[in-house]
């Protein structure tokens, strides 16, 4: 039998799942004895492919990221939104208060800190910011929600475990943080 | 009361007849989740979390608010509740915007722990991303109602227990908020006391103590120990959070006890800011202007001598803080005045305690208990403030008068000489001058309405002297007529007496004669409510306070000073402190200018190391805990006394405390006191 394949994108987040991925450790070893890491910012190809469990972490923010949730939903059987930005919108969502405009004034004229006497701001060979940010699963629907910012370690592994065993996991009670 | 039997769960539930389902439940140890409900408040059913289903019922009813019935069937963990419940909270997740990763309350957070007990992996609604606005104008607390759940627990605490009714709910529907004073910031609220007790009932992260944030979270301690705060006379219950060795945060303790578990500003910001405060960790030696470190034992032997030499020639002084527990001013009494018989010997505020025990002397001699616990003020129907200042005396008094006069609708009469205390409650103020005359007024009215003929000759009496009391108060006659018919219709008035009145021990005994002419009476004792000084004033009148004062122009020899350095020392004691020729300080804290003035500066353990016990004007002896241990080189005030009476070759007493109500005792029925002649 050959093994599974797993993609993981890191979408509108801070990376902080995937650094939580890693921290399974040693264990990583006996994992990728079981799974195929196809597509990962840890690994090289450029296009998501098929594969068999997709995984996303981070919101979407954007027309890019809109773009490759789908893709990705397209191109797996079973979709996980890793950490609070993909199950619920995390720290993204502080500028759904504004419009995009004031949004992207804010961030490259108005704030203190910025030189830009011009007022340029990046628009060309940018993807567009969507209206919002939002949750994984108000774009595409998602099968397994793993919330915590980032989930532990032991959850992400505990789900990719459940997977292996055949189940579709549901993180426990006692598994489950927010923060 | 009747008793009743509910099923819930399958399992047999007693309650008795006026129970709610939820109190039926909780008394059998059955759970069902809640969260706008919190015990001693007002139940509401505005969560819906509490929801149950009762068997010939067809609707969801809220177990909080739902009368339990005898037979009823109960059920509280269906598939159908679970999910139900499951909704609610999606919904108020969706409604506002709660994000536990930058929540300060993450973790002691009701509303997370529910979600996660209900398995909430996603939300299945659509975030409003409605925008509310965070309030951080209070200097102490943050209000950021993004976060609120209109669960209405600070609005409900802070006008059922705390009284000042600053919160309330303005605008309707997705905009409905909680709002300050008809909508001010918090922080410009003119009614707010800056209790902090809406943080402590807050169960999510909107109502924050921004201290307490960096401080650790609840779940962050390591214990939690009950004790008392030493702050005021009241001697509050408190919950104190330790976290690496320190006092994180304080709470009420005491969430069904009459004051609901609630705080004053003193007792929740100064008790665990003062953890912070810089200690006196080993003795110290005056040398010019600046001190030496030296042992416990280099010092005691240079203390020891100078106290006998000044003891021969009665010249020694020694002034204890009355925030000492008990069992620490039994053993100050017992070197001080039964080894040594010290003359000059007191608590820092004994002439307060020397005040009131004098006024109230003549009652006492009548074997009534001239005062009543404070949290009587809540079952009065009339409250009489008497040179009193309760917000700064003694905050939780305050809240106490607010709520009867709320609640109650107890109309309120102040009499002072200043400006009334409650300016927007205050019916009728007086000077302090008519107390006098006023409970003759009062006996003469009441007798002329008993009277058979009308009590006219009775009338023509009061009539005059009514006239005579206007007259030498500069008020209206119908002011004080008004005032005297008030207190003559009151079933259950009671008087709040300020420190300031100890000045005049003829003006206790004044308000002695008017609480018994307008029959203030409560089971314990006159109606009363001295505002003595601090946590164990009244503990002090039983082992410490003496007959007479001595501060004014005392130049002792050696002047002994035990200070907790929790509240400022009196200007006439430093004062006389200053006049003494060797000067010992024992306190915790580096306390200017207290500690400029001593020759040798002995450590001591805080409020937070001690152990005792105080006896407080709420009528109870309560027990204050060690908290966190001292430090092994710390020696408290007994340790230091036995040192002191070992190198004065005398034999020390067993210290003994005396129980609270060997103060005053009360040994007949308060109303059998009589009023004396002044």
């Amino acid at each position: 039998m050959t093994k599974p394949k797993v993609a993981t994108v890191w979408l509108e987040a801070c990376a902080g799942c995937h650094m939580s991925f890693l921290d399974i450790d040693e264990r990583i070893v006996d994992l990728l004895d079981k799974v195929d890491i196809v597509y990962s910012p840890v690994v090289d190809p450029k296009e998501i492919p098929q594969v068999d469990v997709g995984v996303i972490e981070g919101a979407l923010g954007n027309e890019e990221e809109l773009h490759l949730a789908k893709v990705m939903r397209e191109n797996c059987k079973i979709l996980i939104a890793w950490g609070d930005c993909a199950v619920f919108g995390g720290i993204n969502c502080m500028r759904n208060f504004m419009s995009v405009d004031e949004v992207l004034k804010e961030g490259y004229v108005n704030t203190p800190s910025t030189v830009n006497p011009k007022g340029v701001i990046p628009g060309q060979d940018l993807p567009a910011l969507l209206p919002k940010a939002i949750p994984v699963d108000y774009a595409v629907k998602v099968d397994v929600h793993v919330p915590g910012c980032p989930p532990d370690a032991d959850t992400i592994l505990y789900v990719f475990s459940e997977i292996l065993e055949g189940r579709m996991p549901k993180v426990p009670v006692d598994m489950m943080r927010y923060d | 009361m009747k008793e009743i039997v509910l099923t819930i769960d399958g399992k047999s539930c007693h309650g008795v007849l006026g129970d709610t389902i939820l109190e039926v439940a909780q008394k059998s140890d059955v759970y069902i989740p809640t969260l706008c409900y919190l015990k001693g408040l007002t139940p509401i059913g505005a969560c819906r979390m509490c929801v149950v289903e009762v068997e010939g019922n067809p609707k969801m009813l809220t177990a909080c608010t739902t009368p339990a019935v005898d037979g009823m069937v109960v059920h509280t963990k269906t598939a159908k509740l679970f999910s139900y419940r499951k909704e609610v909270l999606e919904l108020l997740f969706a409604g506002r915007n709660h994000f536990c990763m930058f929540c300060s309350q993450s973790g002691d957070c009701e509303l997370q722990r529910l979600a996660i007990e209900h398995e909430m992996d996603a939300v299945r609604y659509p975030y409003l991303y409605a925008d509310f606005h965070n309030d951080a104008s209070h200097k102490e607390l943050q209000v950021d109602h993004n976060r609120c759940i209109l669960c209405l627990r600070c609005i409900r605490v802070c006008a059922e227990k705390v009284g000042a009714h600053t919160l309330d709910l303005e605008k309707r529907g997705w905009s409905a908020n909680v709002c300050a004073d008809l909508g001010k910031a918090l922080g410009e609220s003119d009614t707010c006391v800056s209790c902090g007790a809406c943080a402590q009932v807050c169960p999510t992260g909107t109502i924050t103590i921004r201290e307490f944030a960096y401080r650790g979270k609840r779940n962050q301690c390591d214990d939690i120990v009950e004790s008392v705060c030493p702050l005021c006379s009241v001697g509050c219950k408190i919950k104190a959070y330790v976290r690496t060795g320190s006092v994180a945060r304080v709470e009420g303790a005491d969430q069904e006890g009459s004051d609901g578990g609630q705080l004053c500003h003193k007792g929740r910001f100064w008790l665990p800011q003062s953890t912070e405060r810089e200690r006196i960790t080993v003795p110290l030696i005056r040398e010019g202007s600046n001190f030496r470190e030296a042992t416990w034992e280099e010092a005691l032997d240079l203390i020891a001598p100078k106290l006998q030499e000044a003891h021969n020639r009665n010249r020694a002084a020694a002034l204890v803080s009355s925030l000492c527990t008990d069992e620490e001013l039994a053993h100050f009494s017992s070197l001080f005045r039964d080894s040594l018989k010290l003359e000059m010997l007191d608590t820092f505020d004994g002439d307060v305690l020397r005040g009131f025990m004098k006024g109230f002397k003549p009652f006492g001699d009548q074997g009534v208990r001239p005062f009543t616990a404070a949290h009587n003020i809540l079952d009065a129907d009339l409250v009489v403030t008497v040179g009193a200042d309760p917000q700064e005396e003694a905050p939780v008094v305050a809240s106490y008068i607010r709520v009867a006069a709320i609640k109650n609708g107890a109309p309120m009469i102040d009499l002072s000489l200043g400006e009334p205390p409650f300016d927007a409650l205050t019916d009728h103020h007086l000077p302090l001058t008519v107390v006098p005359n006023l409970a003759i007024l009062v006996t003469e009215l009441r007798q002329a309405g008993e009277a058979s003929d009308k009590g006219e000759t009775v009338l023509d009496t009061y009539r005059k002297l009514l006239a005579d009391t206007a007259k030498t108060a500069g008020v209206a006659e119908d002011i004080i007529e008004e005032v005297v018919k008030a207190l003559v219709a009151s079933e259950k008035p009671i008087f709040v007496l300020g420190r300031s009145l100890a000045k005049s021990a003829k003006m206790v005994t004044a308000l002695g004669n008017l609480a018994i002419a307008s029959r203030a009476l409560f089971s314990d004792g006159l109606g009363l409510v001295p505002l003595v000084a601090s946590g164990n004033s009244l503990g002090s009148i039983n082992t410490v306070v003496g007959e007479k004062a001595w501060l004014d122009d005392v130049k002792a020899d050696f002047f002994y000073t035990f200070s907790t350095g929790m509240i400022p020392e009196e200007e006439e004691a430093l004062a006389a402190i200053s006049r003494s020729r060797f000067s010992v300080v024992q306190t915790p804290f580096w306390v200017p200018p207290l500690t400029n003035l001593a020759d040798v500066l002995l450590p001591a353990p805080a409020w937070f190391e001690r152990s005792g016990h105080f006896c407080t004007i709420e009528g109870e002896r309560r027990r204050l805990n060690v908290i966190v241990p001292p430090a092994a080189e710390l020696r408290g005030l007994s340790a230091v006394l036995e040192g002191m009476a070992q190198r004065l070759g005398v034999k020390l007493g067993r210290p003994e405390t005396a129980p609270c109500v060997n103060a005053f005792k009360s040994e007949k029925d308060p109303a059998s006191a009589r009023m004396v002649t002044l």
